[in-house]
């Protein structure tokens, strides 16, 4: 197996790249750590004349701090993000994600910008982008645009992003106090694995009433696209934040959220067994962390 | 016991060096002038029939310098076993699975070779084809050989003593079923090979292989050449696990497209081939029925097995065989019968892995002493120690136990992992289980009948004195075996082990039948040692000569000579040494005569000093049919003691620790010897846990990477506490015997044993996928509720 011929563009700045993606359109692949697309290249799953490498463009593997939101540049690795302080202490289901995916070896390389576009079901940051509300930042040239992470995956493979566009990074807006997320991945063994499920939730809770006032539930490899339980965030939302309230919420997740399939990694009946335990799980370590916030 | 100065001790792996600073030379490390390129056209159908097969526009490919199919390449038939040579190089008439060889390329480029590839034209008709068992033993079923009706490859019908009787006898009779699946061997290093033939017709082919000698008699046998010009040399190889035990079609075709072109040619196998070329363990179908009286003693063993073979025999004749005869000991079991049939599909042919043909049977059988342990309420251990084989005793299908420190590795097990403490007392989701193995020290006979001895070493003394070279053809594959052998020549001719130098995986060096069936310390081990006591009874021939001392009272350690009486007076010989070193300023000053003078002068009086060694197996076995597969000088026994939690909820299972004691009678390397018992471990590990070649509905594998191939990661690797039980085995040399293979026997079991603890589920099909245990679990739930 071969790397095909193609040529190797290395723009850098945004601007650059954004002509060159005019210019070259659909005979163009965007290049971030190369962790998936090579991989396709290779087994020719992909075809391209061109490649547009985003690693010299600086801006791009930026994490910054704002006032209530953080960004985080597209081509910030695995391993840049989970170092990262503000990730450590405000997004730990996000670090989780980082932490899980592949290896070290891969992880020094895979972008989460790259884990996003190439919007697998089982993607392992995909869960953490969906509870922290995201925004995923794209440009083309000469225009921007904004996209709420629950809206740019599209199907297995797909997203919302254009032929012409880049995405630049996302924006997360900072968690509330007495909030708190986890994220699981279950798979056949304790690395380098492609998850059979992955989950992950976010609670926040009112400290008077007791109640949780905010709830987002995540569930990966279940659906054709990461996905949000609405049902199971329906079921908790108001709920006193206890093991009855949690497992109920799983039970929804289980039965009414997901839509998982057969196949070689797992069959739909585990998965959606899966989805039950791995949403009680991690609410109640979300809950946990809520607690000590 | 004797005492040693270099054996036994943790010596540093000679090839430790050239491997951590990268410089050691690993087949695609190495380029020739003028070096081809190859390339295979693999089917891309189960079961074919081929046309016509159209090579003009691939040779048209400016760059192309040959393509071959089975018109060059010819009609020989090869295979491992000569009573079962059911492939040739190139399918002739059809394919028999996706990957089977039709057609190779040599060009000037990689790149070339592949795109001439593509343009090769085959026309193929679709024939039906058979999957599994069931599809194959199917009545009407598609047929793979028309030398084999019902697809059968091969069956073996056993029956030592009178099972039907013994049972009747029995208190407690458990039958169960186990089944695991097709393994990969999951070697870092895919094979390639170099082939070349020098301007007076010799081939060399160099290549990624655990032996050399069969690849080079298939070669010649194929290529229709005598022996003597065909030289196969093995660099450094990255591991074979079985699977690199036999010629391959890629070699084959590799020294064709040298023979055309009259250039070197170099292939490679891609990952994605490893898969497809296949050969690793088998998937094993057992039923086992074991029967013991109520005191705990095991009467009876009734077996029936069924392997899912692939497209051709390979190893598996003697899988088969194998599968039967190895799995009663190390129990005293005075009635066994087997039925083992071997089943030819339409899938990558399956062979020899870690274990030959054994894995899986004790895998299944270790639970079962567990459950009439349980039933009678017997510690597993007592149970064990109770049936438990002697030193001196010998099986009921004729294998004879030398030595065997099996209840000393129960002891060291239950010991290390604080069974006692431990057993009865674990929470729900927390288990300990353990089990026992053994294995052939190397296989009694070689694959092709023959008189040969199984190892020829040359130990040559250089002229100027004082260093030792060591000549074998065995192979090196990353086990240690070139560091075993220096250590043994060293401490056979008494010097340290810094003035061995070795050669080793050419066959040009000799004889030497390979690394498979953990064969090599104790034969090529032997071998070495007769080669050095050779060379140093000439060097202490010519000392006893010139010193006018009896030669018994001469010996040699740690590079001096000693004298069993007063030390004579050597000062002649020390000036004739010192003479021919003029200007030098080491020479010898020590009031011990040095090894160093004592081989000059040798030589100075016989000329080169050339130790020769050799080693054969004595007669084994008994009479019956497949008497030999089994046999062997010497058995390795092992203990293992797994602790393991099972999450209820998900079903996924950690293995918290592995206590393992081996039994490899004397340990000519400890930490290599700990190596092989960890490597057998994380090996065992895998299988048992995420390890399986998963096909979709036309016969393709659909995860032939290392990415979806699950071996174990650290991450996966538990704590293993190897603890090294010696005895002193009588057919071993320094009695030494295996470590590579056994060592993975008991893991499996003991893993299986340790989660019925945990979970109360026993589970007959591996692998233990997180998925698999939680339905276990729901199922049991389930019954319980009832
Ligand atoms: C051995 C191995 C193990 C792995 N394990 C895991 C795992 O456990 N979990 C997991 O989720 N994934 C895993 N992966 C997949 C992969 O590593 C991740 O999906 C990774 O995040 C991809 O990032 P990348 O930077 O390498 O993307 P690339 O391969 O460079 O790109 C992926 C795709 O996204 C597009 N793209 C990338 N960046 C942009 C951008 N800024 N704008 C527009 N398009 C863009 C590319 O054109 C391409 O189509 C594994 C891969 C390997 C090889």
């Amino acid at each position: 197996m071969l790397l095909p011929m193609f040529e190797f563009h290395e723009p850098l700045s945004i601007e650059e790249a954004l002509e060159l993606k005019k210019k070259l359109g659909q005979n163009a692949r965007i290049l971030a750590g190369g962790t998936d697309l090579l991989v396709h290249l290779k087994k020719k799953l992909v075809k391209t004349d061109n490649l547009i490498s985003l690693s010299r463009i600086k801006a791009l593997s930026l994490i910054t701090e704002q006032k209530d939101s953080i960004f985080i540049g597209a081509c910030a690795t695995m391993a840049q993000i989970s170092r990262s302080p503000v990730i450590a202490k405000k997004f730990t289901a996000l670090k989780s994600g980082c932490d899980n995916l592949g290896n070290h070896l891969i992880r020094n390389r895979a972008t989460i910008g790259g884990n996003a576009c190439n919007a697998s079901p089982a993607g392992d940051t995909l869960p953490a982008l969906l509870i922290y509300d995201s925004v995923a930042l794209l440009e083309s040239y000469g225009k921007k645009r904004e996209i709420p992470i629950a809206d740019f995956f599209t199907g297995p493979g797909k997203s919302c992003i254009q032929p012409d566009e880049i995405l630049t990074g996302f924006r997360l807006p900072i968690p509330t106090d007495h909030s708190g997320a986890h994220y699981i991945q279950l798979g056949k063994r304790k690395s380098s694995e492609i998850n059979v499920v992955n989950v992950a939730s976010f609670l926040e809770y009112d400290p008077g009433t007791k109640k949780v006032i905010t709830t987002r539930i995540a569930l990966g490899s279940v659906a054709a696209t990461p996905i949000r339980a609405a049902r199971a965030e329906a079921a908790l939302l108001g709920q006193a934040p206890e093991e009855a309230s949690f497992f109920a919420a799983a039970e929804m997740a289980r039965r009414e959220d997901c839509r998982p399939i057969d196949d070689f990694r797992g069959t739909a009946g585990y998965r959606q067994a899966m989805v039950g335990v791995l949403t009680k799980r991690t609410l109640a370590t979300a809950y946990e962390r809520a607690k000590g916030a | 016991m004797k005492e040693f100065d270099i054996i036994s001790t943790r010596a540093h792996r000679i090839d430790t060096p050239d491997k951590a600073t990268g410089q050691a030379v690993f087949t695609d490390d190495i380029t020739r002038p003028g070096m081809l390129y190859g390339a295979l056209l693999q089917s891309p159908h189960a079961h074919a029939r081929i046309l016509s097969i159209d090579t003009s526009k691939a040779k048209a490919l400016a760059g192309v310098k040959s393509v071959i199919t089975h018109e060059q390449a010819g009609h020989i038939k090869y295979g491992v076993s000569p009573a079962r040579y059911d492939e040739t190089v190139f399918a002739i008439d059809k394919v028999r699975y996706i990957g089977d060889e039709i057609a190779a390329v040599a060009a000037v480029t990689l790149e070339i070779a592949l795109a001439a590839v593509e343009l090769i034209e085959v026309e193929y008709e679709i024939l039906p084809a058979v999957f599994t068992l069931e599809e194959a033993l199917k009545e009407g079923a598609p047929q793979l050989h028309e030398t084999s009706p019902g697809n059968l490859c091969a069956e073996v019908h056993q029956e030592f003593g009178d099972v039907a009787a013994a049972l009747k006898e029995c208190d407690i009779i458990k039958t169960s079923t186990m089944k695991n699946k097709r393994q990969d061997g999951a070697f870092i290093e895919m094979q390639g090979c170099i082939a070349e033939f020098d301007n007076r017709g010799v081939l060399t082919l160099v290549s990624s292989t655990q032996v050399p000698h069969y690849v080079q008699r298939t070669v010649a046998m194929v290529l229709g050449m005598d022996v003597g010009m065909v030289r196969v040399k093995k660099p450094y190889v990255g591991a074979g696990f079985g699977i690199k035990a036999a010629a391959n079609p890629m070699e084959l075709a590799c020294c064709i497209l040298a023979r055309e072109t009259r250039k070197p040619v170099k292939m490679n196998f891609t990952r994605k081939q490893v898969f497809m070329y296949a050969r690793a363990r088998h998937q094993f179908s057992h039923t086992i029925t074991t029967g013991a009286k109520k005191d705990g003693t095991l009467m009876a063993i009734k077996h029936e097995c069924w392997l899912d073979g692939g497209a051709y025999t390979s190893f598996g004749i003697a899988t088969v065989y194998y599968t039967g005869s190895l799995l009663g000991g190390p129990y005293k079991i005075a009635n066994m019968s087997y039925d083992g049939y071997r089943v030819y599909n339409n899938k990558p042919t399956c062979g020899a892995q870690r274990g030959h043909g054994a894995v899986i049977a004790r895998a299944l059988f270790e639970q079962q002493v567990d459950m009439i342990a349980e039933e009678i309420g017997m510690d597993p251990m007592e149970l064990r120690i109770k049936n438990m084989m002697d030193t001196g005793d010998t099986t009921c299908n004729d294998l004879n136990m030398s030595s065997f420190g099996m209840s000393e590795c129960i002891e060291a097990v239950r010991k290390g992992s604080d069974w006692d403490k431990k057993k009865g007392n674990m929470p729900t989701g927390k288990g300990i289980g353990m089990a026992c193995g053994f294995f052939v020290s190397g296989a009694g006979y070689p694959i092709y009948r023959s008189d040969t001895y199984h190892g020829t070493v040359i130990v040559k003394l250089t002229e100027d004195g004082g260093t030792a070279l060591v000549y074998t053809a065995s192979a090196e594959i990353g086990q240690g075996s070139d560091t075993a052998f220096a250590m043994i020549a060293a401490e056979a001719l008494g010097i340290p082990l810094d003035h061995v130098r070795l050669a080793s995986g050419d066959t040009d060096m000799g004889v030497d039948l390979g690394a498979y069936s953990s064969r090599q310390t104790l034969m090529t081990g032997h071998a070495t040692k007769d080669a050095a006591d050779h060379a140093k009874a000439q060097v202490l021939e010519v000392l006893a000569e010139q010193l006018s001392v009896p030669l018994k009272e001469l010996d040699i350690k740690n590079g001096f000579i000693t004298f069993a009486g007063d030390t004579p007076d050597f000062s002649a010989l020390r000036t004739r040494y010192i003479k021919e070193h003029r200007g030098w300023i080491d020479n010898p000053d020590s009031e011990h005569l040095t090894f160093k003078e004592a081989s000059r002068i040798a030589f100075l009086e016989k000329g080169s000093i050339v130790g020769t060694g050799k080693y054969k197996p004595h007669n084994l076995g008994g009479k019956f049919k497949g008497a030999a597969v089994g046999t062997s000088p010497a058995y390795g026994c092992s203990a293992q003691v797994a602790e393991v939690t099972v999450d209820m909820e998900t079903g996924q299972v950690t293995i918290d620790s592995i206590t393992d004691a081996h039994d490899c009678g004397k340990a000519i390397n400890l930490t290599s010897v700990e190596g092989q018992m960890e490597g057998s471990v994380s090996m065992g590990i895998g299988e048992a846990m995420h390890e399986e070649v998963i096909f979709n509905d036309k016969g393709q594998v659909l995860n032939a990477d290392l990415a979806e191939y699950k071996i174990v990661t650290s991450m996966d690797m538990p704590r293993i506490k190897a603890i090294v039980v010696e005895s002193d085995e009588p057919n071993g040399p320094y009695g030494a015997k295996e470590v590579g293979e056994g060592a993975i026997m008991p893991t499996i079991p003991a893993i299986l044993n340790a989660v019925y603890n945990a979970a109360g589920v026993r589970i007959n099909e591996l692998p233990l996928t997180p998925e698999r245990v939680y339905f276990a679990i729901q199922d049991y739930k389930d019954r319980m509720a009832k």
